[in-house]
């Protein structure tokens, strides 16, 4: 469940001369939705308008400069940094980059949600060995980062992000690197996780995708919130 | 297709693919991040020098406790014209007039705490007073008779009741406890103690300071890798655990590999500082029992400073990462 009031965000060390058109460095503002749990949301808007931004926001990698922000019924304002990290552990995130690291296999970059949750060694290859016949890599299971084709790569992100069942899921543009088939699979995928309660927010420029699995939009232009239905 | 969610739920224990190595990949590649040379040679480098100045504050606190004691149990009581006659007894009468000499001697023999009570002959008198007077014997002046007590504890014996006591049988009787060698030594030991007390200090701070900048140099060679993790939810103490754990296993390797160093120069330091260890010349020549007493002393604490090095090296590193880790997290939201 997520829950945003008037929440407004600058990125840091950008200087706050407000411009209409949003050259002025502030990322977001004063936004307000609401998500309830297994909700399915497209995050819509031209390039620049501030999508990342809000997933950066959602998942807790920076704090709003202002508003109120609740994620998966936590108040912002009240949780404390342990907390944090524990809230942190229930999101699932398919980064715009990726963010894979390059210097651990495939199998060891999916498995690190697993790891950081202490689960057991071999409940962890079960998991990460299945998911990996679900995006198609078990055979580049041992392969670095570096050395997969984007398209891989995207597919080892996706994998990270929902190895260990989130209760939220956000995903910067997930297809903008895989073929039709790919991308409708991972739709199908977010749709069952949906199904089982997982909120979902996927940002996309991707017009065809939104069309052929049509859902709640939320979309912003220059960082404001200018649809939401 | 079949979906991920189903396949996932189906997923048996049954499957054991070629993947097989069971590793604890974290991402934090703290063996490439903190690597495995330097620290434990600086660390050891610090703890052998530890050891010596640790070294020094121990043989200066058993040395001092030995020369202070030493020292302050002897008072010299001098008698000067020690054959006139002695005042009378204030008690029991006396067979015969006690010489001056041989009353005050008397006097003291029943000194409660006293262990020894020895008056110098006249050889010892004139080896005493030879700087001043030359040798060859026959002194024209009238020699004091000097009579050294010795006490079993330092401060034993109160020297003004003690001189009241000796002057009603012997008038102008002096009374001289050996405090100032005592106090001068206290002093020089307490003095070489703060010392290397500070040296130690100084090699904790160093150590601290290297732990700390090799610390950095590891968050940030590993920045990217531990941003990401952070993101997926390790908590500050998981991260700081991970370094503090690395330092502590390299600081304790260096520890052990120091005081093996230092084990060899600790035994030198300690049969070098044997034999001032005993009584200060003032006194009797060095007894058994105080030789057997010094090398009962010393190799133990020394022993247990050795000991100590390897875990105190772990600990400064474990709580030297710990801090400089987490307030290196504090930049990350
Ligand atoms: N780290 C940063 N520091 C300063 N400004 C930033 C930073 N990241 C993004 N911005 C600015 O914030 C605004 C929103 O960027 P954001 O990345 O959220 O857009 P977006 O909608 O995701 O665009 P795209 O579709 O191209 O990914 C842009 O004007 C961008 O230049
Ligand atoms: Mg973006």
């Amino acid at each position: 469940m997520i829950r945003l009031r008037d929440v407004s965000f600058r990125h840091e060390g950008v200087r706050d001369d407000v411009r209409e058109d949003n050259q002025g460095g502030i990322a977001l503002r004063r936004l307000s939705f609401d998500v309830p749990q297994g909700g399915f949301r497209w995050l819509l808007g031209p390039s620049g308008a501030g999508k990342s931004s809000l997933l950066r926001l959602l998942h807790l990698a920076v704090r709003p400069t202002s508003g109120r922000m609740e994620i998966l019924g936590m108040d912002m304002d009240q949780t404390r940094r342990a907390a944090l990290a524990r809230l942190r552990r229930r999101i699932g995130v398919v980064h715009q980059d990726f963010r894979l690291l390059p210097d651990l296999p495939v199998f060891d970059n999916i498995a690190l949600p697993l790891r950081l949750q202490h689960r057991p060694e071999d409940e962890i290859r079960d998991e990460v060995l299945s998911i990996l016949d679900w995006v198609g890599l078990r055979a580049r299971a041992t392969a670095r980062p570096p050395h997969l084709s984007g398209g891989e790569q995207q597919r080892v992100a996706i994998a990270r992000a929902v190895i260990h069942r989130p209760a939220l899921v956000l995903a910067d543009e997930p297809t903008n690197a895989l073929d039709d088939q790919q991308a409708s699979r991972l739709m199908e995928l977010f749709q069952d996780l949906a199904g089982l309660g997982t909120t979902i927010v996927v940002a996309t420029h991707n017009d065809g995708l939104v069309r052929r699995y049509p859902a709640h939009e939320l979309e912003l232009a220059h960082g404001r919130l200018v649809r939401d239905g | 297709m079949d979906g991920w969610c189903a396949m996932a739920d189906r997923a048996a224990s049954g499957r054991r693919a070629s993947w097989s190595q069971a590793r604890r990949a974290d991402g934090l590649a703290l063996r490439n991040a903190i690597p495995d040379r330097l620290l434990p040679v600086l660390v050891a480098a610090m703890a052998v020098l530890a050891a010596m100045a640790l070294a020094g504050a121990t043989g200066a606190r058993v040395l001092s406790a030995r020369w202070t004691t030493g020292a302050a149990s002897i008072v010299t009581v001098q008698v000067p014209r020690p054959d006139d006659p002695a005042l009378s007894a204030p008690i029991a009468a006396q067979p015969a007039p006690l010489s001056r000499g041989d009353a005050v001697l008397a006097a003291l023999a029943d000194m409660p705490g006293a262990s020894r009570v020895h008056r110098l002959d006249r050889t010892e008198l004139e080896a005493l007073l030879s700087p001043w007077l030359g040798h060859g014997g026959g002194f024209a002046l009238a020699l004091p008779a000097v009579i050294e007590l010795h006490f079993d504890r330092a401060g034993a014996g109160d020297a003004d009741a003690l001189a009241a006591r000796l002057n009603a049988r012997a008038p102008d009787t002096l009374v001289e406890r050996n405090s100032l060698w005592s106090d001068r030594l206290g002093d020089l030991a307490r003095s070489l103690q703060t010392c290397a007390i500070l040296a130690v200090l100084i090699v904790v701070a160093v150590a601290a300071a290297t732990i700390a900048a090799t610390t950095r140099a590891g968050l940030g060679a590993r920045r990217q890798a531990i941003e990401l993790i952070h993101s997926l939810g390790a908590t500050d103490g998981y991260i700081a655990g991970r370094f503090a754990r690395r330092t502590a296993v390299l600081a304790f390797t260096g520890g052990l590999i120091g005081s093996l160093l230092a084990l060899p120069l600790l035994v030198l330091l300690s049969h070098l500082a044997a034999p001032f260890a005993g009584p200060p010349a003032m006194a009797t020549p060095p007894d058994a029992s105080g030789w057997a007493g010094l090398l009962d002393a010393l190799p133990l604490p020394l022993a247990v400073t050795l000991l100590s090095l390897a875990p105190a090296a772990a600990l400064i590193g474990w709580l030297t990462t710990q801090v400089t880790v987490r307030t290196w997290l504090r930049r990350l939201p």
